[in-house]
């Protein structure tokens, strides 16, 4: 059996790093803490941990600054917990290499599930990249510009499908507006969101069970969207 | 002043133009007039002198008249001696008459040139002080005073400099705007002096034609104007301080009392269920561990979701509530916050009639959600457990989304359906229903940023939210709607 995954909680709160050690311990993660920005860089170095847990208002340096300066060298999952809940911050966080975000008070069943999510999408990254993402009955294959609903070929125009591709290569991740934007139409749509509204509509229409109520395409409030890879 | 001198000698001059061309017209007439007539006659252009061109004039043209009369038309002629007693007599009183004229005409056109003084003044000081009624910065009543002294005297240059507080923090204003560079020392420079000490300067470079001492009392007048609309803006400025204080001490007070309630009611709770749990007193079977930690679950979103709201109570208070606008769908939006809500709002209760076809809304995400929330958790904290809540939306004639949260509950009396927006109001004594009051006027603070207009009504069945959204944004709908 492997070693258990090693999850860096970087937080300047004692009681949120004890909350957090003790339940992680209890699902049997290997935990390292830090209570300070640059502590939690040379952590991040030395231990070389799955997931990193990151809140943004450290004592000395700034947590956005610390997503940075991580992914100058590494493509380890960050999941930023923070009180700040602007979407500014959580925009400026993502753009800066954040994976996902989840601000305090939280729910530590909702930390557990994006700690799964990071862990499963590190792992993927690590693997050879596979050219086939699955999300329930989608089956989305990125070599061949196919995407299967129970079997069924989807007939997906070229946008759509680049737009679906995009979310799918980084399953799992939120990514905001501007960011896939500016993957998918270019530069100068960065802030047509109606763009995203409209085409989301359309994939969703194509793809959900029931687009009301989307599972594989979900929404991040104010944020972006991400493509959730269930099970 | 400088500019009267010469005006002065050519008056004289023009008067004594007058006279020598009546002798002129007398002298041609001269074999159909008597003595006495000429006399008569050559009051004429003294009077005219004295009511034209005034007192110096009038007497200048007096004696030339005098002269004239002497050396043309009395024996002998053309010299100044006079042979009968009887030409000097008339002679002499000639004088005396037309002295005597001239010196009433001067001075009545002297007093009526002091009224149109008097009359020019009182005019530009009302105009000037209407222009600055109501002017409560320092930098438009700089510039009002400004332009109206460069209107008095056009040709001149004109700074006004005022540090109403003695320090450099005030406001200038120089017409024409290079004058601020002028070498030169200005010509005219007052202080404006108001109760409690210098206020500012006036500063005046005059045109080249001099200004006369009329002007420069009105510049006098124009300085005590400035002194007052200063003195007026500063107590405006006081004034409203003051208020705002007033208004921020109570707003403070009836929070402390509310927030002191309301968040020490929840703590209560989770306290009361931590210190069970961690007791080693009692034995708790799973049944009774799992709901008081239930309790703990719920009154932690409860306490986030007060803190919340006075955190955007705070923001819009302090003018920070700048929507980040960006188009919207609003089912999006909703079902966000009916997941947010599933813990305090069984979703069976609601009726969710929000297409995801309606246009897209510019709006900020985050703070829909939380008018959503916000009327959603009223709607159920005041209606029967287990009624319907309604939402719908359609979009109204002109570019407008119109949207309802309508509930079954008892209703709210007509009088209150304007003011269960205000802070704090509650229509049910507070002892019955928990939340502070700030729920709905975060909403009103959050349509009204948004451009909306927020309102409630009772219904047939009970009550309805209703409010309303521009489709558009900056003027323009977005820029693609549908997949072509």
């Amino acid at each position: 059996m492997t070693q258990q995954p090693l999850v860096l909680v970087i937080d300047d709160e004692p009681q949120i790093l004890r909350a957090v050690r003790t339940i992680l311990l209890a699902k049997h993660f290997r935990v390292a803490t830090a209570s300070r920005g640059e502590e939690g860089l040379t952590l991040a170095a030395a231990q070389q941990p799955e997931v990193i847990i990151l809140d943004l208002s450290l004592p000395d340096i700034d947590g956005i600054e610390v997503c940075s300066r991580l992914r100058e060298w590494t493509q380890v999952p960050i999941i930023v917990l923070s009180v700040r809940d602007t979407e500014r911050d959580k925009v400026a966080a993502l753009d800066r290499g954040a994976d996902d975000y989840l601000t305090k008070p939280f729910g530590i069943e909702e930390l557990l599930a994006r700690i799964r999510v990071a862990l499963r999408h590190s792992a993927r990254a690590k693997g050879s990249p596979k050219p086939i993402v699955t999300s329930g009955a989608l089956e989305i294959d990125l070599a061949d510009f196919q995407v299967r609903r129970n079997g069924v070929e989807v007939k997906l125009t070229a946008t759509e499908f680049k737009l679906l591709a995009h979310l799918a290569a980084h399953a799992g991740r939120v990514l905001t507006h501007h960011a896939i934007l500016t993957a998918v139409w270019g530069q100068e749509y960065a802030d047509h969101v109606e763009y995203l509204r409209v085409y989301m509509r359309q994939l969703r229409k194509k793809l959900e069970d029931d687009p009301d109520h989307p599972q594989i395409l979900t929404t991040e409030p104010g944020i972006g969207y991400r493509f959730v890879v269930e099970g | 002043m400088t500019r009267h001198v010469p005006h002065a000698l050519l008056r004289i001059f023009y008067s004594l133009l007058a006279i020598a061309a009546t002798t002129a017209l007398l002298s041609l007439a001269q074999p159909w007039l008597s003595t006495p007539t000429v006399a008569l006659l050559y009051l004429l252009p003294v009077g005219i002198s004295s009511a034209l061109w005034g007192l110096p004039s009038g007497i200048a043209a007096a004696v030339a008249a005098f002269l004239a009369l002497n050396f043309f038309f009395l024996p002998p002629y053309y010299t100044l001696r006079v042979l009968q007693p009887q030409d000097a007599l008339e002679l002499i009183v000639f004088l005396i008459v037309a002295i005597t004229i001239s010196q009433l005409l001067g001075a009545v056109q002297a007093a009526l040139a002091r009224a149109r003084a008097r009359e020019r003044e009182a005019r530009h000081l009302n105009e000037l002080n209407s222009a600055l009624l109501g002017q409560t910065d320092f930098a438009s009543i700089c510039r009002t005073i400004a332009e109206r002294i460069r209107m008095t005297l056009p040709g001149g240059q004109v700074g006004v400099i005022l540090n109403p507080d003695g320090h450099s923090a005030g406001a200038e204003c120089y017409l024409p705007a290079e004058a601020r560079l002028r070498p030169t020392r200005p010509t005219i420079s007052l202080p404006i002096q108001g109760m409690r000490g210098l206020l500012g300067e006036l500063v005046l470079w005059a045109p080249p034609n001099g200004i006369s001492s009329e002007e420069e009392q009105l510049l006098t007048t124009y300085g005590l104007a400035a002194a007052l609309a200063i003195e007026r803006a500063q107590l405006a400025v006081a004034e409203s301080r003051a208020r705002l204080l007033a208004q921020s001490d109570a707003f403070k007070s009836t929070l402390l009392s509310s927030v002191s309630h309301e968040l020490r009611s929840p703590l209560a709770t989770i306290k009361a269920s931590v210190t069970s749990l961690l007791s080693e007193e009692v034995d708790w079977d799973t049944r009774a561990r799992r709901d008081l930690l239930q309790a703990v679950d719920e009154e932690t979103d409860h306490l986030n979701l007060l803190v919340g709201n006075l955190l955007d109570m705070t923001r819009i208070e302090a003018g920070y509530l700048e929507p980040k606008r960006n188009w919207n769908v609003l089912a999006d939006i909703v079902r966000s916050v009916i997941a947010r809500l599933r813990n305090t709002l069984d979703p069976q209760r609601l009726q969710i009639e929000v297409s995801d076809d309606l246009p897209l809304i510019p709006v900020d995400y985050i703070q829909m959600e939380q008018v959503f929330v916000n009327l959603l958790s009223n709607s159920a904290k005041y209606s029967a457990t287990g009624s319907v809540i309604r939402v719908t939306a359609a979009p109204l004639e002109g570019g407008w989304l119109r949207v309802q949260v309508s509930n079954r509950g008892p209703g709210v009396p007509p009088e209150d359906l304007e003011r269960i927006f205000d802070k704090f109001h509650r229509v049910t004594a507070s002892d019955r229903v928990t939340g502070i009051g700030l729920g709905l006027s975060i909403c009103r603070g959050i349509i009204a940023a948004h451009g909306g207009r927020i309102w409630a009504e009772n219904t047939d069945e009970g009550m309805a939210f209703n409010f309303t959204l521009p489709l558009t944004w900056e003027g323009t709908a977005p820029s693609l709607t549908e997949i072509a």
